[in-house]
């Protein structure tokens, strides 16, 4: 490929490639992100590009591969246009008849289309489906677009033209200036303002200076840095090309988790690509500026997504966090001023270069602007990514776009941000997404995560699962968080065991005080969140746990048991054939009942019960 | 490192030490007593224990870190002993003397810093991993023989693929600086019968009294109280 040497021969091959995307009919884009490849979309698009081949369709009909829509509950997803009729679902077996009843005679499968779970109506259209309806998708949106491993058709959609804008057109402080305008702050859950942190770090004097992209996504419930990342990374390198041009930065590092293997590859293959259109490396279009980025990938630890263990990481140390009394915009990786963004905030640069500050801070609240994009999943209908202005409340994330609780149960709470965020209940469901509004409220806008909680939930387990998660991915080098998330599991599983007395909950209030103060890094300062947000809005499931020995949601083994309603029973049979240890006896003529020796109350009975005859107490 | 000096000021009063030194090394010279476990002069701070942790206060924003990795500067403010950083200290000393009781510098702490009851099981465990032995090993002797292998309930201290490497000069120095070399007073203290000592209560009303003043106690006495070693 020729190298792009000017905004002008940027724009010319925009065009070019616009005119040959144009010859085609009709385009089907089909979701090739990780979750909808869990649900065998390769193979699904296997078959359409065969069975277009041997219909003889290929030069009319455009098949191109995207990255993830977020809706992937309901993958493999197809969109075709124009008509913008969305397929969920699918399987190999269904492309034949789409291409031809579909493609060929405008037909509608509504067997294929998506079933509205409030109304059980089929919708047809993609712009049509709740879920997507109530989202406003300014980083999301073009990742339905494009082919993720093609620059050409991220060009066409008016890519890097930010790039270019910001190259030849602006200053470095005046895009610093737009930025800070915007009121752009890191989507990586601390919520500093992006344009604060570019100011300072330029005004370091220094030779060499860094950019990083911090795809190092450690919470196991989200994923939106990795849709991005995976999905569109032009979008990501293009905004970590201006960042650098405004921060005086000759170097990029993109720190990828090694479980993401998808994300490598396409950073790696988008990285490849903006060399060889010249959009990296010297010179580029032209202006004299020259910039290059190398992934590094990460080995998965929680802690590295902090900046200061994933400095250490990117160097080839130990990932551990070190005392930031020096900032890292002054002395960071390689002690030199370093500039580490989250993925998404990167990908919200070129948006705010293009369309300018005011259109950006006219979304979101007084201090937190644009858009946010979270992990919706748990106990609600809809679940998947979810991009919504920042002030968007929780009810309406919940209740709205996800649906509510599926099988008519009712939601309790929500936990947002991740394994140190905290639980809400749904009494203040009313609150804002914003950093202030949560943090306030004991919980954090954090990674992104969201999960549903429904009343089958026990939060005392929940504050238990968390601190197990944080006490794996604890580094351990300071010891407040090492031997605080040590000791308050211990009293957690004192009390999910049916041990807890009540003084153990001064205990547990001591250790996360001062693990909040005294903790070397962002993860010992909010490692305490799960055990004092719980204990905030649900002392009473605590209270009933040590006071009365008794688990309300039905969940901590050692305080509960199983028994057979006689009344509901039918005598099927079917649990006493399901109980892995033999502890239902029964027959027909005989009520069946549970052998409490025997029992290991794993709940299978009453998973397998059609009459909700096995009762929980 | 140049030879100019600085003023700062701990609890109010004023401070003048060299540039670049430590807010803890500061209030050490000054017979300002902030208790500490894995800080060693000389050798790079690690943060680790997190006992000395103080309050530096700019304008009306405040902001609470290690005082052994922070940089004191020209006119910064340091709070030592605020209610808020006492409280935190207490329990950051329960948990230690909870983890090691089998340690006279751990137990000393913990009376220093106003312990009179551990709420939770003792666990009697060989090593705190303050890092001392690890880095005076990597600062003192280059030798880099000792380290930390894993992460979190599995990080321990060990040895390059388990075995003593050739750059170990058996120089035991990394079992000099331990805290762990020396058992409470009263001597070892089996599994399950770990106590809190309390053996210095009379220390403890001084240190009660003047929490923040250095009383030229015997606590730690040639361990982790430079003053004392000097």
């Amino acid at each position: 490929m020729a190298v792009l040497a000017s905004p002008t021969a940027l724009r010319e091959f925009a065009a070019a490639k616009r005119n040959e995307m144009g010859a085609y009919e009709q385009v089907i884009y089909v979701c090739g992100g990780t979750g909808c490849q869990a649900s065998s979309c390769l193979a699904v698009i296997e078959a359409l590009r065969q069975e277009l081949a041997s219909q003889g369709l290929e030069d009319k009909v455009k098949v191109t591969v995207t990255g993830c829509h977020g809706f992937c509950e309901q993958g493999p997803l197809m969109i075709i246009n124009p008509g913008n009729i969305l397929y969920c679902k699918l399987k190999a077996e269904a492309v034949a008849g789409i291409v031809t009843r579909t493609l060929r005679n405008g037909e509608i499968i509504e067997e294929y289309c998506y079933t509205d779970l409030a109304t059980g109506q089929k919708v047809v259209h993609e712009s049509e489906v709740p879920f997507y309806k109530a989202q406003d998708r300014t980083v999301l949106g073009m990742n339905k677009l494009i082919d993720c491993a093609s620059i050409e058709e991220y060009i066409s959609y008016g890519g890097y033209t930010a790039l270019a804008t910001a190259l030849t057109r602006m200053a470095p402080q005046e895009i610093i200036g737009r930025v800070k305008e915007a009121g752009l702050r890191g989507r990586g859950g601390a919520g500093f303002p992006t344009g604060i942190k570019w100011e300072q770090a330029r005004a370091v004097p220094a030779e060499t200076r860094y950019v990083i992209c911090n795809a190092d996504e450690g919470d196991p419930g989200a994923y939106m840095d990795r849709s991005v990342l995976e999905g569109n990374p032009h979008r990501v390198i293009e905004g970590m090309a201006i960042g650098a041009f405004a921060t005086g930065a000759s170097q990029g590092i993109i720190y990828v988790r090694k479980e993401y293997p998808l994300a490598v590859v396409n950073a790696r293959v988008a990285i490849e690509q903006a060399k060889s259109l010249g959009l990296l490396g010297e010179n580029i279009l032209g202006s004299g500026f020259s910039f290059g980025i190398r992934i590094v990938r990460g080995g998965g630890a929680f802690i590295c997504g902090e900046s200061s263990a994933l400095m250490a990481s990117v160097m080839g140390k130990v990932g551990e966090p070190r005392a930031k009394d020096v900032h890292a915009i002054e002395r960071g990786l390689y002690d030199q001023p370093t500039v580490l963004n989250n993925v998404e905030t990167w990908a919200n640069v070129p948006l705010i270069i293009k369309h300018g500050a005011e259109w950006f801070a006219s979304k979101g609240t007084g201090q937190s602007k644009g858009t946010k994009i979270f992990a919706l999943t748990g106990a609600v209908k809809n679940t998947g990514l979810v991009e919504v202005e920042m002030g968007t409340p929780l009810k309406d994330i919940i209740f709205g776009i996800g649906g509510g609780a599926p099988d008519g149960k009712k939601i309790k709470a929500v936990q947002t941000g991740g394994p140190s965020g905290g639980c809400l209940p749904v009494e203040k469901f009313d609150l804002p997404v914003d950093f202030e509004a949560l943090t306030a409220a004991g919980s954090m806008v954090g990674s992104g995560g969201m999960i549903v909680m429904d009343e089958t939930t026990c939060m005392v387990d929940v504050a238990r699962y968390f601190l197990r998660f944080l006490q794996d991915e604890s580094c351990g080098k300071c010891s407040v968080c090492r031997l605080g998330i040590d000791r308050m599991l211990e009293i957690v599983e004192d009390i999910t065991g049916g041990r807890g007395r009540e003084e153990q909950i001064a205990v547990l209030e001591d250790i996360a005080s001062a693990m909040s103060i005294g903790s070397l890094c962002a993860l010992g300062k909010t490692a305490p969140n799960p055990v004092l947000s719980t204990l905030k809005y649900f002392r009473h499931e605590y209270d009933a746990h040590i006071q009365e020995h008794r688990c309300p949601a039905g969940v901590c083994r050692p305080l509960i048991s199983f028994s057979i309603d006689s009344e509901k029973c039918t005598s099927c049979g079917v649990c006493a054939r399901e109980c892995p240890g033999r502890a239902i006896s029964g027959s027909r003529q005989e009520p069946y009942r549970i052998d409490a020796t025997l029992c290991s109350k794993c709940g299978i009975c009453r998973d397998a019960c059609r009459f909700g005859a096995v009762a929980v107490a | 490192m140049s030879g100019e000096y600085i003023d700062f000021s701990i609890n109010g009063a004023e401070i003048h030490v060299l540039q670049r030194t430590t807010v803890l090394d500061a209030a050490i010279e000054y017979g300002i007593c902030i208790p500490h476990l894995c800080h060693m002069k000389g050798i790079l701070p690690m943060g680790a224990c997190r006992l000395c942790i103080v309050e530096m206060v700019s304008g009306n924003r405040s902001r609470i870190t290690a005082s052994c990795t922070l940089e004191a500067k020209p006119g910064m403010k340091v709070l030592t002993h605020t209610p808020q950083l006492m409280a935190a200290r207490k329990i950051i000393a329960e948990l230690l003397v909870a983890e090691a009781p089998n340690s006279r510098a751990i137990q000393d702490i913990a009376v220093k810093c106003g312990v009179q009851e551990v709420r939770v099981p003792f666990h009697n465990a060989e090593c705190v991993q303050c890092g001392r032995c690890v880095r005076v090993c990597d600062e003192m002797w280059n030798s880099h023989s000792l380290g930390f292998v894993g992460r979190a309930k599995e990080r321990h201290l060990d040895l390059p693929f388990h075995s003593r490497p050739p750059t170990c000069h058996r120089c035991w120095t990394c079992s000099d600086v331990c805290p762990m070399k020396a058992p409470p007073c009263a001597g070892p203290m089996a599994r399950g019968e770990e106590y809190l000592c309390g053996k210095c209560a009379s220390v403890l009303s001084m240190s009660e009294r003047f929490p923040e003043a250095c009383v030229q106690c015997s606590l730690g006495e040639g361990f982790q109280c430079e003053r004392m070693r000097a």
